[in-house]
């Protein structure tokens, strides 16, 4: 089979330039524009697709693209059934419960039934809150959580943060930590077995690169 | 459909000689927890092979597997199968409490080495299951599995178990199947419920699996006091029109003729319905009264092939209207019949 292996990108934000790197160092230079959603690479046999991170989960789940660099959090929200076949260790993000430094809300415990939550991990907090038995409002916003509490749209928070910077700024608090996460090299479970020679290749020189 | 083919098996054939060998076409719902929007409603074909746990009633599921999906239409086909018991057995081995086994199985589920190797160094595995473990991620032919043994007569069993996919290869290579099935030691999910060999069918086409099976010796007990083996498969007929779309397929549409009856007299109509539905025709009557030219119109908005207008008698010729070819001419219904071939 001459098919190329399509390996997703994130096309903006934090992960875009260490993805970008990695695979060069790997041996995958990003020959396009970065306009382009389909770049060529400098190994015939991988074709880079840009597309926003959040994405990238399932398309490797449904085998639209074969590997993808994301995070483990967005994997996780996603539910995506996908291959995490090498830690990156970059994009490094804890998923947090915060409430503003104010409340008198000091711990998961304390959060009163029917509590307002609002976050971009509708999915991940759900399930969060539903295991520890607490009956939580989800709002979901797809950007900028931090502000929900100064607006009264919400008393709690969940959102990542890598240096707390942000939750300083917005006067925020942290009550619970729900994920650890970092970039991934995700694979379709299908694609390994059809390419498993050309990704183990892949894998080799990346783990030759982190070292 | 596992648990209601188990049911039946346990309630209404208990004195069924065994093995017994089912199959079963069926919608399927199935709750999900997720608040994602999955599908909770697919049709799945299946079979159940039951009363027996010979490596040979393995071979003859895989086989099947495999033949069906090769009669399906479909090419390159696949097959990858874990083994429960044995990645079980060399967890206890290991001596892993509940969460490190999670652990465990998360990391193979994602195949990642790397920090499989990583944890296996951190919680003091032995040398010996850890290259194991390691050698059995990187096997992907049966017979390389069965020539992993590891010393000591603690691991009879264990050395059992990498031993038996020998047998399985040589079954496999009688059907000549044993080169569409490959060692997959990632397949760890559901090994709670499956006791020996755990699968999954894929094509390169398609980025998900087709379905799958496993051994389940220990689950029909459940439902009542029989005690039976077995062994089986599900493929989702979804999936299966998906892969065979991907590869350029032809999905054939029912070519079943749909026939419009119109006749003032009633009798005669309801007749001549009867009679084309008899012979497998998708046959309506002509109910509103409208003309001729208006049932006509009325067919070719439905897709009909035919409108046929009959007179007081079926043994007089009835007049047939090609609805896509826009011509008519007189025939008897059974000339009509005959002329459109089998239908069933």
């Amino acid at each position: 089979m001459n098919k190329k292996i399509r390996i997703a990108i994130p096309n903006k934000g934090r992960l875009k330039k260490p993805a970008i790197e990695t695979l060069g160092q790997a041996g995958i230079e990003i020959l396009e524009e970065n306009r382009a959603y389909v770049s060529k690479t400098s190994d015939p046999r991988f074709e880079a697709i840009f597309a926003r991170a959040n994405d990238i989960p399932v398309y490797i789940q449904y085998g639209a693209v074969d590997l993808g660099v994301t995070g483990h959090d967005l994997i996780q929200e996603r539910e995506a059934d996908v291959l995490e076949l090498l830690d990156l260790e970059f994009g490094k993000c804890t998923l947090i419960v915060a409430v503003p430094e104010d409340s008198t809300i000091n711990s998961i415990d304390e959060v009163p039934a029917l509590a307002r939550v609002a976050t971009g991990f509708p999915n991940i907090t759900r399930k969060f809150f539903e295991k520890t038995g607490k009956q939580v409002e989800v709002l979901e916003v797809s950007g900028t959580a931090e502000l929900a509490p100064k607006l009264g749209l919400a008393q709690i928070i969940v959102d990542l943060t890598s240096t707390g910077e942000t939750l300083k700024k917005n006067k925020l608090r942290i009550i619970g930590t729900i994920l650890e996460s970092t970039t991934r090299l995700a694979c379709n479970k299908i694609a390994y077995r059809t390419f498993e020679k050309q990704i183990n290749e892949l894998l080799a020189r990346m783990q030759g690169g982190s070292e | 459909m596992t648990a209601p083919v188990a049911r039946i098996v346990t309630t209404r054939m208990p004195s069924a000689p065994e093995p017994i060998r089912l199959f079963y076409v069926n919608n399927v719902f199935r709750y999900s927890q997720s608040y994602l929007k999955r599908e909770r409603e697919f049709c799945q074909a299946g079979v159940e092979l039951v009363g027996c746990n010979t490596p040979e009633a393995d071979g003859e599921i895989l086989a099947l597997l495999i033949s069906s999906l090769k009669e399906a239409g479909l090419r390159e086909v696949r097959v990858d199968l874990g083994y429960a018991s044995l990645l079980k057995d060399l967890m206890n081995a290991a001596g892993l409490d509940t969460q490190q086994k999670v652990s465990v199985q998360g990391l193979l589920a994602c195949r990642d080495s790397v920090g499989l190797k990583k944890f296996m160094e951190q919680n003091g595995f032995p040398s010996n299951l850890r290259d194991a473990f390691l050698q059995l991620s990187r096997c992907r032919r049966l017979d390389e599995v069965s020539s992993i043994s590891l010393s000591g007569s603690k691991y009879d069993k264990l050395n059992k178990q990498l031993g038996s996919l020998l047998e399985l290869q040589e079954i496999l290579a009688d059907y000549k199947v044993d080169e569409l099935v490959f060692f997959d030691f990632s397949l760890t999910k559901k090994i709670e419920y499956y006791t020996g060999i755990v699968f999954e069918a894929s094509v390169p086409n398609l980025g998900l699996p087709l379905g799958g099976g496993g051994r389940y010796d220990n689950f029909i007990e459940k439902f009542g006091k029989l005690k039976l083996p077995a062994t089986g498969f599900a493929l989702e007929i979804g999936k299966l029109l998906q892969a065979l779309t991907a590869q350029g397929s032809k999905i054939p549409e029912s070519s079943k003729t749909k026939v419009i009856v119109a006749s003032k007299f009633r009798d005669t109509a309801v007749k001549a319905v009867k009679t084309l539905r008899d012979s497998g025709v998708i046959a309506s009557l002509e109910i509103t009264g409208r003309s001729l030219e208006k049932t006509i119109e009325y067919a070719k908005l439905t897709e009909t092939d035919y409108v046929v207008s009959a007179g007081s008698s079926l043994k007089s010729p009835v007049t047939v209207y090609d609805i896509k070819a826009n011509v008519s001419r007189n025939v008897t219904l059974q000339t009509f019949l005959k002329e459109l071939g089998g239908q069933r």
